[in-house]
């Protein structure tokens, strides 16, 4: 019998990855909308003219819906980790709970008290005074991201932590070392700038708009400008920061990279391909089809041109002896349980790198313990255990191809977007305007994608080599799992319906009904149906 | 009051170069996220001030008999 059923597992897993990804439809937004309040706010302080204040307050208040249904939708998470992963949170909520209570208690709690005195201060703080709190909403808003990401990046490479063999849980080692990890560094820019990209798409898409319909040319030409050249810097920066996560999932995740490129065998610098698209089938292991683009893979991936890069089947015989170590490891942890004899201890430290191997193990292990299998029945257990290390192959596959190509595609856009914007030839390329329209979404979907690359390529692990997945949930009944899912389905609809009207509704307005003039009670009253 | 200012200024100063040893030498990510940050919002700001400058150049060619 299972000790908690693979159905409540999945379950957990694809509640958790629903309120993440309506969750991350919001952050990107935030997280550079902020940035681009202050670069309009900054020109209004150094020019003076009243334009650049409109811009501020108009595109402030589409800040101010998309941060209010954000900060909804993100509130729910952070208890979903003591409900549906209770498993997680006890091995794992030393290193976890520390970034994420920061994040509450400072990020949160900074980002919240700017934001009303940004709303509410147009008159009656300095001008000075209010572009310093405008830039405190953009820092706090950023540093959220940046507690949640090391937090993140902790499960992706556990670092600055050690198993402690008596309390039964990850322990911290160093805070600093979990701060300035590279994992945690590269993970927080690259995700940082990618909302910079998605909120100059935004920007520069609802100006397009508006000069399409030839309507507040005044503000929609300067906020174009300001967001092509905003997007196109970001662009370049986040495919460089994705090249240096690329560089760390080769050195740390062999197994997300592999599944990431679809390598099943390992390379042989430096002709390999790099696969542009395929077919991964992960039952016989193999790619039904590639077109892929000869000596790119290897400079890409190693920055080199003799490194090989290990394919899955490799990385499955590699784990063949982790296993074994890993289910001496747990063993060893069982005797010094009911023992704690020093012998029993140091046996497990010898093999405690491999421990979550053990763990992984249980699964076809008789009874689901890896402590009693039969000497005849190990090199079965361990046969059937290494294909688990694997991820989706077509699912991180794709997701991250999806990403790639939106990316670049996005590069283009701004590059030809800025160029026409400081040509002032915009209104006569009306194809880039509706370009630029009908691309709003796609940033916001790019993200989500990266997100999917990052998550499903750390399976089978929560922890990355120390605690699987199907260990990690509550033990919950289905029932409860299937009527909390369709509550939170429900609930997050609503919001995103309720993020689109008023995006929409505000966005038509336009900045002149509710622009130099108006005050935050407008946008309440209108939220709440007033007529505003 | 002039020399309290300049102290002021002398002490961010100093923060500032404080921040860039610590932090470039132990995050060099977070570094480079802050300059880049920075320099980002700035050039497309200066963007915006430039089609200022352009609005007012053809205005005045226009008005220019």
């Amino acid at each position: 019998m299972d000790f908690i059923s693979n159905q409540v597992v999945e379950l957990s897993r694809f509640q958790f990855a629903l309120t993440a990804l309506y969750h991350f439809m919001f952050v990107p937004l935030t997280l550079g909308l902020t940035f681009m309040l202050a670069a309009m706010e900054t020109v209004y302080v150094v020019t003076g003219r009243r334009i650049y204040r409109d811009m501020a307050q108009f595109w402030g208040k589409l800040f101010g819906i998309n941060f209010a249904i954000g900060v909804a939708t993100g509130l729910t998470m952070e208890f979903e980790f003591g409900t549906n992963w209770s498993m997680y949170s006890h091995f794992f909520g030393d290193m976890f709970g520390t970034p994420l209570a920061i994040e509450g208690l400072m990020a949160f709690f900074m980002e919240s008290t700017f934001v009303g005195l940004m709303f509410f201060g147009w008159d009656r703080l300095s001008k000075q005074a209010h572009l310093a709190i405008t830039y405190l909403v953009a820092l706090g808003s950023n540093l959220s991201a940046l507690w949640i990401l090391i937090a993140n990046a902790g499960m992706n490479v556990p670092e600055g932590a050690h198993f402690d063999a008596d309390t039964m849980r990850m322990q911290f080692d160093s805070f600093v070392s979990v701060v300035f990890s590279p994992e945690s560094q590269s993970k927080f820019v690259h995700t940082s700038v990618a909302g910079y990209v998605a909120a100059s798409m935004f920007v520069m898409g609802i100006s397009a708009f508006y000069l399409l319909r030839g309507q507040h040319r005044e503000l929609a030409v300067r906020s174009f400008r300001m967001a092509a050249i905003f997007g196109i810097i970001s662009s370049v920066a986040v495919i460089t920061l994705g090249d240096v996560l690329g560089r760390m999932d080769y050195e740390r995740q062999p197994t997300k990279i592999a599944a990431i490129e679809g390598i099943w065998h390992t390379t042989k610098p430096p002709f390999e391909p790099w696969i542009i698209a395929a077919l991964p089938d992960d039952e016989k292991q193999v790619n039904h089809f590639e077109i892929g683009i000869p000596y790119v893979l290897t400079p890409l991936i190693t920055h080199s041109f003799n490194q090989p890069v290990l394919g899955m089947h490799e990385l499955e015989d590699q784990a063949g002896p982790r296993i074994r170590s890993g289910i001496i490891a747990l063993t060893a942890l069982r005797h010094y349980g009911e023992t704690h004899d020093k012998a029993d201890l140091d046996l497990f430290n010898a093999h405690q790198d491999d421990m979550g191997f053990g763990f992984l193990a249980t699964r076809h292990a008789p009874n689901q313990d890896v402590t009693t299998i039969p000497a005849e029945q190990l090199d079965t257990v361990v046969k059937q255990t290494q294909p688990d290390i694997l991820p989706n192959v077509f699912v991180v596959f794709w997701s991250f191809r999806f990403m790639v190509f939106l990316g670049t595609y996005f590069f283009a856009l701004f590059a030809i977007a800025s160029l026409l914007s400081l040509k002032n030839r915009l209104e006569a390329n009306r194809w880039l305007l509706k370009a630029a329209m009908w691309s709003i979404p796609l940033p916001i979907l790019a993200t989500e994608f990266g997100w999917i690359t990052a998550e499903a390529g750390r399976q089978p692990w929560t922890v990355f080599n120390k605690l699987p997945t199907f260990l990690s949930a509550s033990n919950h009944s289905t029932g409860y799992m299937i009527f909390s899912l369709a509550g939170f389905a429900l609930l997050y609809s609503v919001f995103i319906a309720a993020e689109l009207y008023l995006m929409f509704r505000f966005a038509r307005l336009g900045p002149d009904e509710h622009g130099a003039h108006a005050t935050p009670e407008h946008l309440f009253s209108a939220i709440q149906g007033g007529n505003a | 009051m002039k020399l309290l200012r300049l102290a002021g200024l002398a002490l961010a100063l100093v923060i500032a170069l404080l921040f860039a040893v610590f932090v470039g030498d132990q995050g060099p990510w977070y570094f480079a996220w802050v300059v880049g940050t920075v320099m980002i919002v700035l050039i497309s700001g200066a963007g915006t001030i430039l089609l200022d400058a352009q609005e007012e150049n053809i205005s005045q060619k226009e008005n220019t008999p």
